[in-house]
């Protein structure tokens, strides 16, 4: 991956040298591309291996850059069909930014909260817990929307309770993960 | 239910009077400001030995000249406004490398996007010199030329032109690399607008050079020519008081719109 890096590092240097913006621009969107993957493996290091008492899936582990239109993609899977969870990464998109509109504005944040969602605090950031009762299994499954700066984590898990998935949150080091993100 | 109607009618009325107080306020304000001002820079004057209006800072202020203030004796800000240097390409991509090198990925990235934020400036600027002077007897207004970039993202390279004369005026729009551009390219081009025969006719599909394009007309902005150019470009041509749409099509066809295609990149 660094050597793809320098690649496109030098040929961005030489493009621009000489004058040929286009292709210098190209390939400084591909630099954004590797830089979003390496900062996506990075993540994935910071995530927990068990979510409650679920195991990660290694296998299902997903880092997708794209070089700044959606930005960085980062997901782990945990568990098995009979209760699975899963924590996805959005980074350095710009539809983050509505969302923290949306959240640091507390009338709006207060109109929309209805009995199945509800604002709480997890390490100091304010998130959105949504609650889903599957009405042919009945079982309860929760999403806590943790959107940090230019970062957004969604911690899903099937089954679960408000304080399983609370405490799951707690286990994540988000502070660190925003500090390698941003 | 009941319950979210009466709240968002209470928010709105809430919304409402508190708009219609600061206005009120900031009214109030700029009229006391204004007595105020000149009390203020005596006082000033008074302490730090000079205007504060003059003390040379440069190059920070970002509201114009006028713009409101809520202190009591804060001077209007008369400042020179950000320095609009882009950034240094070179520079921006040694830090990046930089960066990289020592793992710092979301420094890295920044120096990157700033990288590219300089590029696109630089190209916006390129295509700006190679538009006409003058288009159907409009001289170009230098002071409303403008290259906006965001570097990445949705909003991608935003290139403005005008000319004008008092009662005539002539724009051109050019957008480029942005996300949404690809979009509106794939609709356009693919005369995704449906004609119909009856009723007003505001817009058609016509041809620029050779490219296809959309022509709508209107009464009171006038005539709207849009031209995608290859993948992720789209070139906006706005007329005002021209006589017809032969003489809106004439009027665009002075600019290179294969020049400009080569200058963006596109094929």
């Amino acid at each position: 991956m660094a050597q793809e890096f320098d690649k496109n590092i030098s040929a961005a240097r030489t493009s621009y040298a000489s004058g040929n913006l286009q292709d210098a621009r190209f390939a400084m969107e591909q630099m954004l591309r590797d830089i979003d993957i390496q900062i996506g493996k990075e993540v994935l290091k910071l995530l927990p291996a068990k979510v409650g008492a679920l195991a990660m899936n290694e296998k299902e582990d997903n880092v997708t850059g794209t070089g700044g239109y959606v930005g960085l993609y980062v997901s782990r899977h945990y568990g098995t069909d009979a209760k699975r969870a899963s924590i996805e990464i959005i980074n350095n998109s710009p539809l983050i930014t509505s969302l923290n509109a949306i959240l640091s504005m507390p009338v709006i944040g207060g109109m929309m909260r209805d009995e199945n969602q509800k604002i709480i605090r997890v390490q100091g950031y304010k998130s959105i817990l949504n609650k889903n009762v599957n009405t042919e299994t009945g079982k309860t499954n929760y999403e806590l929307q943790i959107p940090m700066n230019n970062t957004l984590l969604t911690l899903k898990m099937d089954d679960t309770t408000e304080g399983e998935i609370t405490t799951a949150a707690n286990s994540i080091p988000l502070a660190k993960i925003v500090q390698l993100a941003q | 239910m009941k319950t979210k109607y009466v709240l968002t009618t209470g928010l709105v009325l809430v919304l409402g009077v508190a708009t219609e107080a600061q206005v009120l306020n900031r009214l109030k304000q700029r009229v006391e400001n204004k007595a105020e001002q000149k009390a203020g820079e005596e006082i000033d004057k008074l302490f730090s030995g000079k205007n504060k209006n003059q003390s040379g800072q440069s190059g920070q202020g970002t509201n114009g000249p006028g713009g409101s203030n809520s202190g009591g004796n804060n001077p209007s800000n008369k400042g020179g406004g950000l320095i609009s240097t882009p950034p240094d390409v070179n520079q921006n991509l040694i830090d990046a490398q930089a960066a990289y090198t020592k793992n710092s990925y979301g420094e890295a990235r920044y120096a990157v996007q700033q990288a590219m934020l300089g590029v696109e400036l630089e190209i916006g600027n390129k295509v700006l010199k190679s538009l006409p002077e003058t288009v159907a007897g409009l001289n170009k207004e230098a002071k409303a030329d403008q290259v906006t970039s965001t570097g990445w993202g949705w909003a991608g390279l935003m290139i403005k032109r005008e000319y004008s004369t008092k009662d005539k005026e002539f724009r051109v729009i050019i957008a480029n690399n942005s996300v949404w551009m690809a979009a509106v390219n794939t609709y356009l081009a693919s005369g995704g607008y449906a004609q119909q025969t009856n009723g007003e006719q505001n817009w058609k599909q016509t041809k620029l050079k050779g490219y296809r394009a959309i022509i709508e007309y209107n009464e009171r902005s006038g005539y709207k020519l849009s031209v995608p150019l290859g993948q992720s470009s789209l070139i906006v041509f706005e007329g005002v008081s021209f006589a017809s749409e032969t003489d809106m099509m004439k009027a665009a066809e002075v600019f290179n719109l294969d020049g400009i295609k080569k200058e963006l990149g596109e094929q």
